[in-house]
């Protein structure tokens, strides 16, 4: 008897609530990176695009929470082992770490909306990098690239032409050295630069063929290829290709040294691209860093920023509705929103589209280089090895460009580390 | 009785938020020690095998000396700085003591996360002060890269510690050797005992528990800190400022690995948690 009040009111409670017709729309969160400035500035580009399919998708509605770029990677760990994870994420990097999410079953797997939607304009590269034991979990987006910006009219004050091979680089950079300049602006100091322009020396080095014998084979860290990869950007430092003190320069101030005209090149991709257009005071250019070793084809590294994820928890009708948003976002008619106010080229995007649309000509000089060699085009190191061998590789990569390590003993490292993780199962294999 | 009861009533609400908020957590990191952790998520019992790869770890080898190292430093720098700084204000006039008290703590009173920035563009091998003031002072040739070299990054780091922290040390003693009888300065005055006999054989041995006081919070601090190697250095280069709780957050946020980050955290609480046993019996006795 003493119950029968809260029984009647938990009867009432639902009889009430079945009265009251459900509503229609579905919500989603949605976690993204997307500010109003800096590396992802895409920010006003992401609301507008918001409103723009939820016009289109009555139904849907998108809670927006941003969260930093620099932070999101720690937050949504945080949020996926606290079983909060949010409904649709847009989080950097790909590969190993979705993979991870992949491996524990936190991110659902998305071929069937692959299928539905038709989402073909992502290549097997891309679909490779976000898959995990044959199926897909992410929806890449932003089309990052590698290369080198160069100081135009330094060239021309030093008479030096855009090399066509690495013995011509090299030449380029050995006169830029003894005219007083810094060849190369770089900064290690965040720990991360170097990883890409180790990935970039290696493609060139070793070719994407033998980086993928190793990253998904049999093959050691020791190859004679990698070896000449680490000392290729070993001898960088030794010849004093970088400015003094390079591992305690930050990854902005070395920009702000190419964008300031104290060096003539630097090598880093196009993730920076719009603040290097509007930054520079000079002539701008692109080219891409020739093939190092013989017979290795030219191409880029190239990777995807990062990519939209749907948690696996989240309800059918949820992840149903988070992958119709996606569809509206990665559209066609709204990649041209993405480039020109977002200021991110999504993967899929041609170079005659970007020639057509109202983007700064570096943008357009730099995707009608890189695109050019997409089955040659390869692996970005950091966000394709496991998190645990990353964090070998920063220290490890330090050491060996500030002259602390030889490269024999940067790749026993990395061997090591590379053979305990995939001892226990962190590989990411497409 | 009655006044017991009342005082365990007073102190349970401390007590039940100081459970929640701080007993609770330790008692699920000592849990999370215990499984193997994949991405953030519990894949298996591990019973003790978190520890067993201690041994093993030579990041952990190397930060824990690094650790060792801050502390030696910490102890020698701030300490005798604050030491001597507020033996020779306690005979300035009040207000000279209380402008240069200010100057002196101000560092203090800045996060060490910003402290880190400013020190940051101070050692910048591209534009820090720090290079400018030797090429000033015709010492140019000695100028480095002062956070990017194995040989200076730890040092150069600790400059920036001793800097936030002697401000501190110099008020504490600065109190505590005005709590100091006068006679005993004006018997040794009558003796013929110059300044720095005074200081040896009547500040000094005074001061002991102040000076154990700050050695001990010195010691434990330089444990636990983490902000300033962060915003600086990330324990780079290479693994040269690598410090516990930077070894703690890479293996914990970056890796993933939240079973071995707990068992580093427990690690690292059982030695503060020895230090501080320690400091507790030597002020006790002192």
């Amino acid at each position: 008897m003493k119950h029968l009040p809260a029984a009647r009111l938990v009867a009432s409670t639902m009889l009430i609530a079945a009265a009251i017709p459900a509503s229609a729309e579905t919500v989603v969160t949605q976690w993204d990176q997307f500010a109003s400035s800096g590396i992802t500035a895409a920010g006003p580009a992401m609301d507008e695009l918001i409103a723009a399919c939820e016009k289109v998708l009555p139904d849907i509605k998108i809670l927006r929470t941003v969260v930093p770029s620099i932070g999101i990677r720690e937050s949504y760990r945080l949020a996926v082992s606290a079983d909060k994870t949010p409904d649709l994420a847009y989080t950097w990097p790909a590969a190993s770490v979705l993979a991870g999410y992949a491996r524990t079953g936190k991110v659902a797997p998305l071929d069937a909306y692959y299928a539905k939607y038709k989402w073909d304009g992502i290549n097997d590269f891309y679909r490779g990098r976000n898959s995990y034991k044959g199926n897909i979990y992410g929806v890449p987006m932003e089309q990052d690239l590698m290369g080198v910006y160069y100081n135009r009219d330094l060239f021309k004050k030093l008479g030096l032409e855009v090399p066509k091979t690495y013995a011509e680089f090299q030449a380029v950079a050995a006169k830029v050295k003894e005219a007083g300049y810094v060849p190369i602006a770089f900064g290690n100091r965040d720990r991360w630069p170097a990883t890409n322009t180790l990935s970039l020396v290696l493609g060139l080095t070793a070719g994407r063929e033998a980086e993928e014998k190793v990253l998904f084979g049999d093959g050691s860290w020791t190859d004679p290829a990698f070896k000449k990869a680490a000392e290729t950007i070993a001898d960088w430092a030794k010849e004093g290709y970088f400015p003094r003190g390079f591992n305690g320069i930050g990854y902005d101030e070395a920009n702000a040294l190419f964008l300031g005209g104290r060096a003539a090149m630097t090598i880093t991709g196009t993730w920076v691209l719009q603040d290097m257009a509007r930054g520079a005071k000079f002539d701008l250019g692109v080219f891409m860093l020739p093939p190092i070793s013989e017979g290795v084809p030219a191409g880029t590294m190239w990777g995807e920023g990062s990519q939209w994820q749907i948690a696996a928890s989240a309800p059918e009708a949820t992840k149903d509705a988070a992958a119709a948003y996606v569809d509206c976002l990665i559209s066609p008619e709204h990649r041209q929103v993405w480039v020109e106010k977002g200021f991110l080229v999504p993967i899929g995007t041609k170079a005659e589209d970007l020639a057509a649309w109202n983007t700064l000509p570096a943008v357009k000089e730099f995707y009608a280089e890189g695109l050019k060699t997409p089955d040659t085009n390869f692996y970005d190191l950091h966000t394709t090895l496991p998190e645990s061998v990353t964090q070998v590789l920063y220290p490890e990569l330090q050491r060996l460009v500030g002259g602390d390590a030889t490269p024999d003993q940067f790749l026993d490292a990395m061997q090591q580390s590379w053979s305990k993780a995939v001892a226990n199962g962190e590989r990411w294999q497409p | 009785m009655t006044s017991q009861r009342t005082a365990i009533l007073f102190v349970l609400p401390a007590l039940a938020l100081y459970l929640a908020f701080v007993g609770l957590p330790i008692l699920q990191v000592a849990a999370y020690s215990l499984f193997t952790w994949d991405n953030g998520s519990v894949t298996g019992f591990a019973g003790l095998a978190n520890f067993t790869r201690l041994g093993g770890d030579t990041v952990f080898w190397t930060a824990l000396g690094h650790n060792g190292i801050w502390v030696v430093l910490t102890l020698a720098f701030p300490l005798m700085i604050g030491l001597l700084l507020a033996s020779i204000l306690a005979e300035c006039s009040p207000r000279t003591v209380r402008i240069l008290g200010a100057i002196y703590f101000l560092p203090r009173t800045i996060p060490l996360v910003v402290a880190g920035i400013i020190w940051g563009w101070i050692y910048n091998p591209m534009f820090g002060l720090a290079n400018w003031a030797l090429d000033m002072v015709g010492l140019g040739a000695l100028g480095g890269a002062w956070l990017a070299e194995p040989s200076t990054a730890l040092y150069a780091l600790n400059v920036v510690g001793a800097w936030t922290f002697f401000g501190f040390c110099v008020l504490i003693y600065l109190a505590a050797i005005q709590a100091i009888d006068p006679s005993l300065y004006e018997a040794a005055q009558l003796d013929g005992a110059s300044w720095l006999k005074r200081f040896r054989f009547v500040t000094v041995p005074l001061l002991k528990p102040t000076t154990l006081f700050l050695g001990l919070y010195a010691a434990i601090e330089a444990m636990r800190f983490f902000d300033l190697v962060w915003v600086t250095t990330q324990g780079g280069p290479g693994y040269d400022t690598e410090v516990l709780t930077t070894h703690i957050y890479k293996t914990f946020f970056l890796v993933g690995d939240f079973g071995y980050a707990a068992t580093l955290s427990v690690v690292l609480l059982a030695i503060v948690l020895t230090v501080s046993g320690v400091s507790y019996r030597l002020l006790r006795s002192a």
